[in-house]
């Protein structure tokens, strides 16, 4: 079934300024046509009757069955747990980039997109979404919480961040697993650059933590298949004043078998932690981030 | 290296398009904020410095490429190291052969014409300012006398020249031009040879020479290039009449003399019934027919009596071929109507006809026919004088003086007689017991042709008598003994004789010749040259006293032959070979006048008579062409005729054979051309060089092609790092 979503590129969204709209856009354009939509709520899933013994509470009575057949049963649910997502954006200088293909939208607002139709997808299921973002070191860090207000202030932090810095993803998270108390699911927004064995060391100590991980690796599709013809003078983005000149036709081939063995670690690493790692290129659309996420949700229960 | 196309050499700087793009491409350069450094950071770490010699190595290429490009359209031509321009003029020295044999040809066009034509063009195609020299080899000579740069004067001379007479040698007038290349001033050197490759040509004798002639021309310091040209196709069929020969070395008037023509076929095909004419002074006599198998020889005779003393010329003429210069022979003859002899009679008898005296026997012998009153005619007219008589007059008339045991002869005698022999007259010497060996070694030592040692007298008793060796006679004058019907020399007997002395051994021109040698050992007959004129001397006497000689039948020819041959010393020679210089000996009241000699093509030259002591002398070298030159004395006497004849050797014909022309020219390092056209593309290659643009064409498919392969091994190479 087509939604409104799948017609959408990241690239029409950006006009979309107000991040609020934009994710009640995505999510409600996602969810609609879902079985069992999130407003009939999740946490009312009915299991068994049981008979009535005492010090159980009245109020799980089941009136109804003690009208037929006079006798106290109680009604039992599903325990619902409430989902402790927290979302952990990548604020550094390499998510700044903004490729060609993508229309000018950088990673970074591909990404702080893609997080809040998350965290109004979250909240709008009635589990809580905190949010953390972080260059070198954890620069704001909003614990979860369920309530719609709760909400105002993740996109407020996420309108008003900039990105800057160099990417240490190692470090940060071992900073940030000493403040999440509980465990929870971890929803890492970040194009994963940096020391691929140090990232994965603080993955596996998340996992440690018995969090649940899901990684979305933001890429730009220049990075993915290095389409530059002429000379090209590469300035870094986290290090001021790291600059290459080159002909990068000459060196693209090797180029990109650096970029599949990277991605081939990571994909490893992730797997053998048993973590999702989801790639995504900022000209997709953030309905595919979602159902990803969907998944990921579904294959929990 | 040069170019015809000179204005695309400047497209080389099209090298500079690739370096341009390069660098206009590395300053238009975008910049681009990059997230993912550490990605091309790796890569740009480990490859950077191979790739920067990989991006030279490709810019040298992309630079080349054009400059293959440019410099093959501008059609290089490789020249070698001397590095020459091709309109730059050179010096050029062709040697034409001009002997007679280029007369012959296919199609009524000699190969001397082709040869000539194909000079001119040669000539007429050399760049302004071009330094030529042209060499005649049938002549030995050059066709002007130095080499010039008015090429238009070489080609109008070569207009009026013909196929000579002469012969013509390679080795010889390559090393005689060696020193003319050496002296041209202008740019490249090249010496063309144009010949028909004659066999004579190429003579093998002459190999040293060659390779000495062309090592003179390498050695020089400008080289010059060297082309055997074969010009003209092989003729083979040629009847040459190879020379005549009388029967006798003196003819007189009324003497039926026989001619001997010796004919030779050259050619493939017999020729059955080949007419011979024989002409005496221009007046055809009976024609014969000869048949001549396939390159074989024949003979043929002819008889003449001739009817007036003087100078006659007999010409063997046979059918015509291509080749006219052989196919005639002429010869000179000069008749006498008399021949006077002096016998000077060291011992005489009472009377004048006495046989006791030394000369009797000589002077019936000499004159036959007058002593016994028979109405023929003597050749030979005596005189006997005794020695006292004897003066330079008496010596003046006679052709030839016989001393017969003459003791000694008084100073002035003895001038008047080395001034007769000095200028050409016969002296024939016998000894007897009159002659005194301290006389004969000394005052007469300078006409003795031996001196003189002991007498030979004293043979035992009851020994036979010492005879004449048995041998075969090379001299003209006892040739006819070779024929035993004509006499016998073995049967004479010789009791007392003069030891002659001969020298150790034989060494200059100059030196006397034993003609003939006793049983002994001893010389009997020796003969020696002095000035114009010669000397026999004999060892024995003229007489009976020392020998049986007088009646042995022998002695009438051996004494005949001696004096004819003495006497038919016709000098200065009036059978000439082409290009020998003509000499004719005038009456000294002569000298100062003008003779006129009427040259073969019936024009006449006026020659000085220059007096040179006794008489005058005119002299001329031109003898280009054989026939007849009559020079006619100012004073209006009777003509005398030269003849002049080519060089019987050029007759033949036969050419090397392909494979031997093209083994001399590699074993010499020569070029060899057959044919204008190919003489035009060896220039051309010599001049401008070889065309180089199809290997440049080739280097620059090579090129682009390995520029295409490094481009994607570069890369593959990265990719495996």
């Amino acid at each position: 079934m087509a939604r409104v979503s799948d017609f959408l590129k990241p690239s029409d969204l950006q006009r979309i300024s107000n991040l609020q709209v934009l994710a009640r856009q995505v999510v409600e354009g996602f969810t609609s046509g879902f079985h069992r939509s999130p407003h009939k709520g999740y946490s009312v899933q009915f299991k068994q009757h049981r008979q009535y013994v005492p010090g159980d509470e009245i109020k799980h009575l089941d009136w109804s069955v003690f009208a037929r057949s006079d006798r106290y049963y109680i009604r039992e649910y599903e325990e619902e747990t409430n989902l402790r997502a927290t979302l952990i954006l990548d604020r550094s200088g390499s998510m700044n980039y903004a490729g060609t293909s993508a229309g000018g939208v950088t990673k970074y607002e591909y990404a702080t997109k893609l997080a809040a139709c998350l965290a109004y997808m979250m909240v709008q299921q009635a589990d809580g979404v905190g949010l953390t973002t972080f260059d070198t070191a954890i620069r704001s860090h909003i614990p979860p919480r369920s309530r719609a207000s709760h909400l105002r202030v993740i996109f407020d932090e996420l309108e008003n961040g900039r990105p800057g810095g160099e990417t240490d993803l190692g470090d940060v998270f071992h900073e940030l697993e000493a403040k999440l108390h509980r465990r929870g699911l971890l929803i890492i927004i970040s194009d994963c650059f940096g020391e691929t064995a140090s990232f994965l060391k603080a993955l596996a100590h998340f996992r440690h933590a018995r969090h649940e991980i899901l990684v979305f690796q933001i890429w730009d599709r220049d990075e993915l298949e290095f389409p530059f013809k002429s000379w090209t003078q590469f300035d870094c983005l986290e290090q001021a004043g790291a600059k290459h000149l080159l002909d990068p036709a000459m060196l693209r081939q090797t180029y990109l078998e650096n970029l599949a063995a990277f991605r081939d670690g990571l994909v490893r690493g992730c797997r053998r932690h048993n973590i999702d790692l989801v790639p995504f290129c900022t000209d997709e659309p953030y309905a595919n981030a979602l159902a990803a996420y969907m998944t990921r949700r579904l294959g929990r229960r | 290296m040069n170019f015809l196309n000179l204005v695309m050499v400047g497209g080389v700087t099209a090298a500079a398009i690739p370096i341009i793009i390069h660098l206009f491409h590395k300053s238009r350069f975008k910049v681009v904020n990059w997230g993912a450094m550490h990605l091309l950071a790796a890569v740009v770490r480990t490859n950077q410095k191979r790739i920067k010699i990989e991006q030279l190595i490709l810019l040298a290429i992309r630079c080349a490429i054009p400059i293959l490009l440019a410099l093959m359209m501008a059609r290089p031509m490789w020249q070698g190291a001397a590095g020459l321009r091709g309109d730059q003029p050179t010096s050029t020295v062709v040697l034409l052969d001009n002997s007679y044999s280029m007369a012959a040809g296919r199609a009524g066009t000699s190969n001397f014409s082709l040869a000539r034509d194909e000079t001119q063009r040669l000539l007429g195609g050399l760049p302004r300012g071009s330094e030529a020299y042209v060499f005649l080899m049938g002549e030995g000579a050059g066709m002007l006398d130095e080499s010039t740069r008015d090429i238009s004067r070489v080609t109008e001379a070569l207009d009026k020249e013909g196929a000579g007479y002469g012969v013509a040698r390679v080795p010889a007038a390559l090393d005689f031009v060696a020193g003319t290349v050496g002296n041209m001033t202008e740019g490249p050197r090249q010496v063309v040879v144009l010949t028909d490759f004659q066999r004579l040509s190429f003579p093998v004798t002459e190999d040293e020479l060659l390779g000495h002639a062309l090592e003179r021309l390498k050695a020089l310091p400008f080289p010059p290039g060297i082309t055997l040209w074969d010009v003209g196709p092989e003729v083979t069929e040629n009847v040459a009449v190879e020379s005549v020969e009388f029967s006798k070395l003196m003819v007189g008037v009324g003497q039926k003399i026989q001619i001997r023509a010796n004919l030779r076929n050259y050619g493939e095909t017999a020729r059955s019934d080949l007419r011979v004419t024989m002409k005496i002074d221009g007046r055809a006599e009976a024609p014969s027919q000869v048949a001549l198998g396939a390159k074989a020889g024949g003979q043929i005779l002819f008889t003449h009596v001739f009817d007036t003393p003087g100078s006659h010329v007999v010409e063997i003429e046979t059918e015509g071929d291509e080749l006219k210069a052989d196919n005639s022979f002429l010869a000179s003859i000069t008749v006498r109507d008399r021949l006077s002899v002096l016998l000077v009679d060291g011992a005489p008898g009472t009377t004048p006809d006495d046989l006791k005296g030394e000369t009797g026997f000589a002077q019936i012998a000499l004159s036959p026919f007058s002593a016994g009153n028979v109405e023929q005619a003597d050749l030979i007219q005596t005189t006997v004088v005794p020695v006292e008589a004897l003066t330079a007059a008496k010596i003046g008339e006679a052709a030839v003086v016989v001393l017969a045991n003459v003791a000694a002869l008084a100073d002035g005698q003895l001038a008047a007689l080395e001034l007769f022999v000095q200028q050409g007259g016969g002296l024939l010497v016998f000894t007897g017991d009159r002659t005194d060996p301290a006389w004969w070694n000394g005052a007469f030592g300078s006409l003795a042709p031996l001196p003189m040692g002991s007498l030979a007298e004293d043979l035992p008793e009851g020994a036979p008598a010492m005879g004449i060796a048995s041998q075969r006679f090379d001299h003209p004058a006892l040739g006819i003994f070779n024929d035993p019907a004509n006499g016998n020399l073995s049967d004479v007997a010789i009791k007392s004789w003069f030891r002659l002395k001969q020298p150790e051994q034989n060494t200059g021109p100059g030196d006397a010749v034993i003609l003939a040698r006793l049983d002994s050992g001893d010389p009997f007959l020796v003969e020696k040259s002095s000035g114009e004129g010669r000397v026999i001397a004999c060892a024995t006497a003229l007489d009976s006293d020392w020998s049986n000689f007088p009646a042995r039948p022998s002695y009438l020819p051996f004494v005949q032959r001696l004096c004819v041959y003495l006497a038919s010393n016709i000098y200065p020679p009036r059978n000439l070979q082409v290009g020998e210089q003509l000499v004719g000996f005038l009456p000294a009241e002569s000298a100062g006048g003008i003779a006129q000699l009427t040259l073969p093509d019936a024009s006449t030259v006026e020659l000085a008579v220059v007096g040179k002591g006794e008489r005058g002398v005119v002299e001329y070298a031109q003898t280009r062409s054989p026939g007849l030159y009559t020079l006619q004395t100012p004073g209006g006497g009777a003509p005398i005729h030269f003849v002049v004849n080519a060089d019987r050797g050029e007759s033949d014909l036969a050419k090397l054979t392909d494979s031997e022309i093209e083994a001399l020219a590699e074993a010499h390092g020569l070029q060899l051309v057959r044919s204008g056209a190919e003489f035009k593309a060896l220039d051309k290659v010599r001049r401008y060089g070889h065309e180089l643009w199809k290997w440049l064409l080739l280097a620059l498919l090579g090129l682009l092609f390995v520029e295409l392969f490094l481009q994607q091994k570069f890369a593959r190479g990265r990719s495996k790092a």
